[in-house]
């Protein structure tokens, strides 16, 4: 198992204040829990974790918390973040056992065009933007990819769909939107006056019938707007 | 425009907005999103000038999300009274907002286009604000 090194220190003073003295000094306060250990406030180097969580994996990356002489194996469980100035102010690091499966979160990526739908004056929304996944800590995925080529305006892509690698399940719903086709009446509007003008067109050559078709449907565009 | 269909009390008091928001400080639903930097209230027709002014610049093919709801009435006197007897009328609606409040989140395929329609919605806002974006991994 590939595992980043980052060294931590096993214990800190608990507070606001002392905290806050760790962050100004580039260190970032942590807690690392699991494996029905007791939980162990941590303090480790804020660019050091950085750089580690930077890899593909990216926040699921396994880390080794070399807490002086004995060392931890962990996951970024949860991390949080200043509102306002954004960088991250605390993190959570999960005891990870490589041979018991854990649920985390992967990012869903999307793949190819919709062009199935934005050809046809629809939009592609995201409903779903990670999905939790259970597996063993060595085969978490980067990302899970939803193919956006096979959707249409009235196919979305569910977590059914998703393709999940080899030793990895997850819990949610099958029938739970991850990509969803969004017509906006803006474009059925456009569309339905589309049309109305191709049957304008077709009316004369079709004869009476025809141009009386067209003139209903005008009328008809009239009355949406 | 929004505002409560009904409540429970007429009147409010004005209260103090001190702190950060506790909730709502990033990027939930769309991939852009309007994040407020000071304290204050947010009027219902600013909130809905703000939405006109995205929907239109965007055109087709984007989305907007409002996440604020103005639930507070604000009260006014008529003009030239005199002080006294007691309250005035319920005018308007405001939403209270604290910094770090994410309070439209946009959905657009196009990055230029999306930030001018973000650009406009802030010119509407009565406060400081800036256009953030969904965070994916350790840095923002």
């Amino acid at each position: 198992m590939d595992q980043t090194v980052v060294s931590a220190i096993p214990t800190r003073t608990l507070g606001t204040r002392p905290s806050r003295r760790l962050r100004n000094e580039g260190k970032l306060p942590g807690v690392v829990y699991g494996l029905g250990r007791d939980p162990l406030p941590v303090a480790v180097d804020y660019a050091e974790l950085r750089d580690a969580l930077k890899s593909e994996a990216g926040l699921n990356a396994i880390l080794s918390l070399s807490l002086g002489d004995a060392s931890e194996t962990v996951i970024v469980r949860s991390i949080q973040r200043d509102p306002l100035k954004r960088t991250v102010t605390h993190a959570d690091f999960l005891r990870v056992d490589p041979e018991v499966p854990i649920r985390v979160k992967v990012p869903i990526r999307l793949i190819g065009d919709g062009t199935g739908v934005t050809n046809f004056g629809g939009m592609i929304e995201q409903k779903l933007f990670e999905l939790e996944v259970e597996t063993l800590p060595t085969q978490i995925p980067s990302a899970i990819d939803a193919d956006l080529s096979m959707m249409t305006l009235d196919r979305r892509i569910g977590v059914e769909d998703l393709k999940l690698p080899a030793g990895v399940r997850t819990a949610v719903p099958g029938d739970i939107s991850v990509v969803t086709p969004v017509v906006s009446r803006a474009a059925k509007m456009a569309a339905r006056t589309a049309m109305d003008a191709a049957a304008a067109v077709d009316g004369p050559t079709g004869g009476d019938e025809g141009g009386a078709a067209g003139d209903g449907g005008e009328t008809a565009a009239d009355a949406e707007e | 425009m929004l505002m409560p269909r009904k409540v429970k009390h007429r009147k409010q008091q004005r209260g103090r907005t001190k702190g950060v928001s506790k909730g709502a400080t990033s990027v939930a639903y769309g991939d852009y999103g309007i994040q407020v930097l000071e304290p204050g209230w947010i009027t219902a027709r600013q909130i809905e000038a703000a939405r006109i002014a995205m929907t239109r610049h965007v055109r087709r093919g984007g989305k907007v999300w409002i996440n604020v709801f103005p639930d507070k009435p604000v009260t006014a006197k008529p003009a030239e009274t005199r002080m006294g007897s007691g309250k005035g009328n319920p005018e308007h609606w405001v939403a209270v907002v604290r910094p770090g409040r994410v309070v439209f989140e946009l959905s657009y395929p196009d990055d230029t286009i999306a930030r001018q329609a973000l650009n406009r919605a802030i010119q509407k806002l009565p406060i400081k604000a800036r256009i953030i974006t969904r965070v994916e991994g350790f840095d923002a």
